[in-house]
């Protein structure tokens, strides 16, 4: 008999707010946290972005680190503040107990101090710092704080990462491998990622409009969100925000960079997901979706959603018009943001829309709309086709 | 829950792509750092893709579809990969590219394939794979993350075979930064790693891929029964290591007096041995068997995987390579083999393996 899995804390920071209070509130208050970059000098700071509106000095003192010590990259600052929230809200204090994991994911790490210091790291310079640089650090320093010594890793499947993090946590309490495991994902923004973009030519002149007809690509983002998962055995029944009831990763293969133009993968990751849930399409109350806002994602996503939902597609957005694309945080900032949508029984509306796409049978939620909400299907793709659905369920 | 190894693919400093088996040459070196004995890539994969493909996808696709091909040639349900450092060679590119060109770049695609699970992507797209696909970078947790996962699915009936995979590349930064550390000795003839009592490893690489299976496919096949990692941010002590390792045994029904031969990840540090040795002198009783292997493959984040191979090769023929035995085994057939490593006494994994299919 497999255990029931629970979420009973989470943690966000991004640029629409530090914590769940004031990301609702900006969720509610449709404020998007897109804006002009200021976190480093770049030939493309036209282009929006999606920061967190704090600089690293400020975010030290957040997450109760000395802010001279410089061993602490965004991604791990960022990481820290949202699990220190999340294990507040679960009433955890940490413990070394062998039941304990902590999962995380990320997409480049430390590349912030990567681009800083990278040239004079090959040079002899600034050594301590060489043991930051890589995906592990972020997930290594946050396991220490809390005194997690078992089940730590990073998973890296770029944008879906944090999702597959949530996932494998799911898995090791449902098999009765952990008591508690805390998961998520943390991404900084970057010059190396919004190169990247950039010169995919996939990078928002505007700022995203998801499922939008005049969807013009996407918009890079910041944050980290975090989530302790509990056993039904071990959790604290007042603590209980909502059941982790679906899941599945599968890939596409079709192409490294893109997605199929009918979404095969995407369709596979959330039929495996709902029969995962034993449940129907009926069933899910809201959609929150994968929606980067490029014209391939929104056609390919939109068109697995049509055939999966046929003609009674549920209310859907994509909340990257608040957040921006958190890359590797995606999965765990959506994640975060779909418990809250079940704790608040609302959804909350894409941004920028102006028309729907021709192509697809639904339209985007424009409003702040009341539930009831029992099920949330919450989406993340990533690169190298890898795409993974979860299901958020009220008890 | 334990799964079955039913073949394997190895490319590492030793010529071990071309059979499964241990080679009957082994390769010397002079130097600190090995680097892999490749094969003809023209006959593993399509020239036409080789043609701009990184090395560390072309070592990743080549291992797969050698261990694919030896498991009977079917698509697994799943793939799974570690990699400490994933695509760094191509990271490291773009970085440079961006700093140096101050945002002009004129390639995305070294950016494309600096993403940490472009292997597993492209083994998936090779065999037009839709299963579970997920790539794990955590340091000296990496393969052992992968292989834990891969018992888990076939545990979950979510999968009977798995393919999983160690792999990195060792790249001409990632030697020079950690050489300011001191993490190089100078160079030395490799199979006399163990004996330098000196600071310092060399540096090493490869990409080994094994098919795991819910079914044994003979009598005498490997099973993987175990795989446990702990993390001691400030440096594990004898007795933490100890500890872990006979509660990892007893949750496997295993007693240190069962475990006939030990595989350890000496590296020629002298302080990251002293918890081998001291495992070695103080934990198994008298007659068990020990094995080294970082001589031949070298240090790197998912060395273990290579060590994975070794032990399955000790255990299928029932006898260690005099160039790998630290002490022999008192006379006894080789049941269970157990695989401690650590990367810089921080990130500690155990592979328990079992001789025996039913």
């Amino acid at each position: 008999m497999h255990t029931r899995v629970f979420v009973t804390g989470v943690g966000i920071i991004s640029a629409i707010g530090n914590g769940t209070e004031e990301t609702l509130s900006s969720l509610n208050g449709l404020r998007s946290g897109i804006g002009q970059l200021s976190l480093f000098e770049s030939v493309h700071s036209n282009i929006p972005v999606a920061e967190v509106k704090y600089n690293n000095i400020q975010l030290s003192g957040m997450a109760g680190v000395d802010p001279t010590i410089d061993t602490y990259t965004r991604n791990t600052l960022l990481a820290l503040v949202a699990a220190q929230q999340a294990v507040k809200s679960a009433g955890w204090h940490g413990s070394t107990s062998q039941r304990n994991g902590c999962i995380m994911a990320t997409t480049v790490g430390g590349m912030d101090y990567n681009e800083r210091y990278y040239k004079s790291l090959l040079e002899g310079k600034y050594r301590d710092l060489l043991s930051v640089l890589d995906s592990a650090d972020s997930t290594e320093k946050v396991a220490a704080h809390f005194g997690i010594r078992h089940h730590v890793t990073t998973i890296s499947t770029a944008c879906s990462s944090s999702a597959n993090a949530i996932m494998l946590g799911a898995r090791l309490i449902r098999n009765n491998r952990l008591s508690r495991v805390l998961v998520g994902g943390t991404d900084s923004l970057t010059k190396f990622t919004l190169n990247g973009f950039y010169a995919l030519e996939i990078l928002s002149p505007t700022g995203c409009r998801p499922f939008d007809s005049n969807r013009n690509g996407l918009t890079i983002g910041e944050g980290a969100a975090m989530l302790v998962l509990e056993s039904e055995e071990t959790a604290d029944p007042r603590r209980v925000l909502c059941e982790i009831t679906g899941y599945a990763n599968v890939n596409e293969a079709f192409h490294q960079t893109a997605s199929s133009s009918d979404g095969t993968g995407a369709l596979l990751a959330m039929t495996k997901a709902l029969e995962k849930a034993s449940i129907t399409p009926e069933d899910i109350g809201y959609i929150n979706a994968h929606g980067t806002g490029t014209e391939i994602n929104d056609l390919s996503e939109g068109r697995a959603i049509d055939s999966l939902f046929g003609s009674r597609v549920p209310p859907i957005s994509s909340t990257k018009g608040f957040t921006g694309h958190t890359l590797g945080a995606a999965g765990a900032v959506e994640g975060v943001i779909s418990v809250l949508a079940l704790k608040n029984q609302v959804a909350w509306p894409g941004l920028n829309q102006s028309e729907s796409m021709p192509e697809l049978s639904f339209t985007p939620l424009s409003t702040v709309t009341p539930g009831p909400i029992r099920h949330v299907l919450s989406n993340s793709f990533g690169f190298g086709g890898n795409n993974t659905s979860l299901i958020f369920s009220n008890l | 829950m334990k799964a079955y190894i039913t073949s394997s693919g190895v490319i590492s400093p030793q010529n071990t792509h071309d059979s499964s088996g241990f080679p009957a040459a082994v390769n010397t070196f002079t130097a600190n750092r090995l680097t892999c004995t490749e094969p003809d890539y023209r006959g593993l994969i399509n020239p036409i893709q080789l043609r701009r493909m990184p090395r560390i996808i072309k070592m990743g696709l080549a291992a797969s579809h050698l261990c694919i091909q030896r498991a009977g040639g079917s698509s697994p349900d799943a793939i799974i990969i570690g990699t400490g450092l994933g695509c760094m060679d191509n990271l490291e590119k773009f970085l440079v590219e961006v700093i140096d060109t101050n945002e002009h770049i004129t390639s995305v695609l070294p950016f494309i394939n600096s993403t940490h699970n472009a292997v597993a992507a492209q083994v998936a797209m090779l065999l037009n794979n839709h299963g579970y696909n997920v790539t794990y970078c955590h340091r000296g947790f990496s393969f052992e993350s992968a292989l834990g996962d891969a018992l888990m699915r076939i545990g979950e009936g979510e999968a009977q075979n798995v393919l999983v995979g160690g792999i990195d590349e060792c790249t001409g930064d990632f030697v020079k930064l950690n050489g300011y550390h001191g993490a190089w000795k100078q160079p030395l003839i490799n199979l006399e790693l163990a004996s330098t009592k000196t600071a310092g490893t060399i540096a090493g690489e490869g990409s080994a891929f094994f098919m795991l299976s819910d079914n044994p496919i003979h009598d005498n096949c490997i099973a993987v029964e175990g795989v446990h990692t702990f993390f001691i941010p400030q440096g594990a002590q004898f007795d933490e290591i100890a500890a872990e390792t006979d509660n990892f045994l007893q949750q496997n029904n295993t007693g240190r007096d069962e475990i006939d031969i030990v595989l350890l990840g000496i590296n020629g540090d002298i302080v990251s041995d002293a918890g081998y040795n001291n495992m070695m002198e103080n934990f198994f009783i008298p007659g068990t068997g020990f094995a080294m292997y970082k001589h031949l493959c070298g240090e790197y984040y998912t060395s273990s995987s290579f060590a994975l191979w070794l032990g399955s090769v000790i255990l299928e023929n029932q006898s260690i390579p005099g160039v790998t035995q630290v002490l022999p085994a008192a006379g006894r057939s080789f049941k269970k083999l157990l695989i401690y490593n650590h990367y810089r006494n921080t990130e500690h994994t155990l592979i328990l393996l079992g001789y025996g299919g039913i």
